[in-house]
């Protein structure tokens, strides 16, 4: 074992589940006023009490890439349109304007929509960290995909293991697990 | 009228999902009738791709016949889904939430169903990449001043982010479907929910990136068929030439998707018993949708003739009084009659909850917003400026083959959606069912 290796704290996962809403805001509440970080937060549904407790308001930076997109289809669309009339100026049927704006204002708007739209997934896909198949295992349990609300701890310091699990269990945690009890088995699977 | 009424988030999961996978003997008959459909559409083709286009009844007057009036139709029914999932996600309407869910595969459906139709209008379809900006062997590009080129930016724009829309909204769904199943299934469906778990990291941007899908999306509801309008539109043809396409084109799409939103959910909802997820609430506020729809219609159709007689122009009002009056007359009385009278009973509230009355008068909408391309596309050709080149259309067999074979090409898809993917937004609804607490919900 390296001397970095085993200078490294020992960690552990840790698992909270939550039936109630009220009660899971209140331990991620406690969490943040204790000054512990390192946790995640799993639900069914995106409530907003949840995200406005976890960001406190920040947002979400894929409105650049939402933007970026917007503003590089919309020159896009002027160059693709302007720059191919221009390469043949002699075909100018009736006295009208090679580069004709209104004409191309729809190809720039489309353009505009679609490389903004294609944009904004691509920063989505990047910042929410998908493909997720490789999450956390305490993170992969089918409960929260249903009724339960969950805070997930994938590498907590031994150390503090216990005064975490005071936390969450006093917020009114129907149950609170660690190392690899976290691993949720289906019944019956 | 009661709105979405499930008592759980447990019990919104099992109930939509309940019906996925089960194929009843119905079902299996309707898929089966709609791929012998295709097989229709397939064998109807084979002699355009023979022979050519000669084999459509369009001739040297009536240029545009079956193939554009059904791409114009197929692109209003794709109408609906959008405005629903997008416009009405942004102004927070609740309703939308049980019924955006099948509204936006139709979308999708509708518009791959259209997406055919200017192909087959090729004639020679192996040359459909001609319609792609890409410089020819002389570097001459396609010409960005034509309406039918903004056309294609337009539908395959509309395509792309409404199939996106569709599938971003789909994903957390995926991931209950993976997770109330086992074994297989749940491997596919894991592949493609692309392991979604519902952090906090993945709602935070996919709520943010849904809000800017849905504000990109609702103008591209108004400006496609806006776009799709311009094709007419911008020709210098008696009957088309006109401001008002846009706005008019735009209310009708809405109205025939309205209306085709009705025709599909509701046996729908029934079938599979969603009463607590599909009910009166939304059938009553969809029904609302198309009587104003119906109304800008009446208005729509009052003004052309309105602005043909004040004008004086003996072309304009020569289309105008023909089209009452001539050989296709009984289209445009069919026209009227489905598109602006029947929707009237809906303006009394029982009738815009009885299922029966809903079912009928939507599916005249669809046959009358057929009947209102055809009026548009062919007539203003076939009776054009010059007496000498008046020439009558009428379809093909070949052509109504492949009308029914479109048909078939949508409901196959449509069906395969309601039995492979959950039908209705489980998230969302969850997203309108009380919320679980012990005490009480305060913001922290």
């Amino acid at each position: 074992m390296s001397t970095a290796a085993a200078a490294a704290p020992a960690t552990t996962r840790i698992k909270a589940v939550y039936g109630h809403l009220d009660l899971f805001l209140t331990g991620i509440d406690q969490l943040k006023k204790a000054g512990i970080v390192g946790w995640e937060v799993v639900s069914p549904l995106p409530r907003h009490e949840m995200l406005d407790i976890v960001y406190e308001g920040r947002p979400s930076p894929v409105r650049w890439w939402t933007l970026t997109g917007a503003v590089s289809g919309l020159v896009g669309g002027f160059l693709l349109t302007s720059l191919t009339a221009a390469q043949w100026p002699m075909i100018n049927p009736g006295g009208k304007p090679v580069v004709a704006l209104p004409a191309y204002a729809v190809i720039m708007f489309e353009c505009t929509i679609l490389i903004g739209a294609l944009a904004t997934g691509l920063g989505m896909v990047i910042h929410t960290g998908l493909p997720g198949f490789f999450l956390d295992q305490a993170i992969q349990d089918p409960r929260f995909s249903d009724d339960k609300f969950g805070i997930v701890f994938t590498r907590a310091r031994e150390d503090d293991a216990e005064k975490i699990v005071a936390i969450l269990s006093e917020a009114g945690a129907i149950e609170v697990t660690t190392g690899d009890d976290t691993i949720y088995e289906v019944p019956n699977a | 009228m009661e709105a979405i009424r499930p008592p759980s988030y447990s019990a919104a999961n099992r109930d939509i999902i309940r019906v996925m996978f089960t194929p009843s003997a119905a079902y299996l008959i309707g898929l089966g009738i709609s791929v012998a459909l295709v097989g229709l559409l397939g064998f109807c083709l084979i002699p355009e791709v023979w022979w050519g286009m000669g084999m459509a009844g369009t001739n040297n007057a009536s240029f545009w016949g079956t193939y554009i009036v059904t791409f114009v139709f197929w692109v209003g029914i794709g109408h609906a889904g959008t405005l629903i999932s997008a416009i009405l996600f942004l102004v927070r309407s609740k309703w939308r939430t049980g019924v955006y869910r099948a509204s936006e595969a139709m979308t999708v459906f509708a518009v791959m169903t259209a997406g055919l139709f200017p192909v087959l209008h090729l004639g020679r379809l192996w040359q459909v990449y001609w319609f792609f900006p890409y410089p020819n062997q002389r570097y001459l590009w396609v010409n960005f001043k034509s309406p039918l080129m903004w056309d294609v930016f337009a539908i395959s724009t509309y395509f792309t982010v409404s199939a996106v829309f569709f599938y971003i909204g789909l994903v957390p769904d995926f991931a209950i479907v993976r997770d109330h199943n086992k074994g297989l299934i749940s491997k596919v469906y894991n592949i493609l929910a692309v392991g979604w778990r519902g952090t906090n990291r993945q709602w935070h941007h996919y709520m943010a990136a849904y809000g800017f899908f849905a504000a990109f999306a609702a103008p591209l509801v108004l400006s496609v068929h806006s776009v799709v309008s311009w094709d007419f539109a911008m020709a210098v043809t008696a009957g088309w030439h006109s401001t008002i396409f846009p706005p008019y084109f735009v209310a009708g799409a809405i109205f025939s998707g309205c209306a085709m939103v009705i025709t599909l959910l509701l046996p729908m909802s029934y079938i599979f018993g969603w009463k607590d997820y599909v009910n009166e609430w939304h059938y009553d506020a969809l029904a609302k949708m198309c009587l104003l729809t119906s109304g800008i219609l009446t208005y729509a159709y009052a003004t052309e003739y309105f602005i043909g007689w004040y004008s004086q122009n003996p072309h304009e009002w020569e289309i105008f009084y023909w089209r009452a009056t001539g050989e296709y007359a009984w289209a445009f009385w069919l026209m009227v009659f489905c598109n602006c009278v029947a929707p009237l009973p809906w303006y009394l509230p029982k009738l815009r909850t009885n299922p029966w009355v809903l079912w009928i008068i939507a599916g005249l909408i669809n046959v009358g917003m057929w009947m209102e391309r055809f009026n548009i596309v062919v007539s203003s050709t076939a009776h054009g400026f010059d007496p000498a080149m008046w020439r009558m259309y009428s379809p093909s067999m070949w052509e109504v083959g492949i009308l029914l074979g479109s048909c078939g090409w949508f409901m196959m898809y449509f069906l395969l959606f309601a039995k492979t993917m959950p039908a209705v937004a489980i998230m969302e609804i969850k997203e309108l069912i009380a919320a679980p607490v012990k005490g009480k919900l305060e913001a922290k």
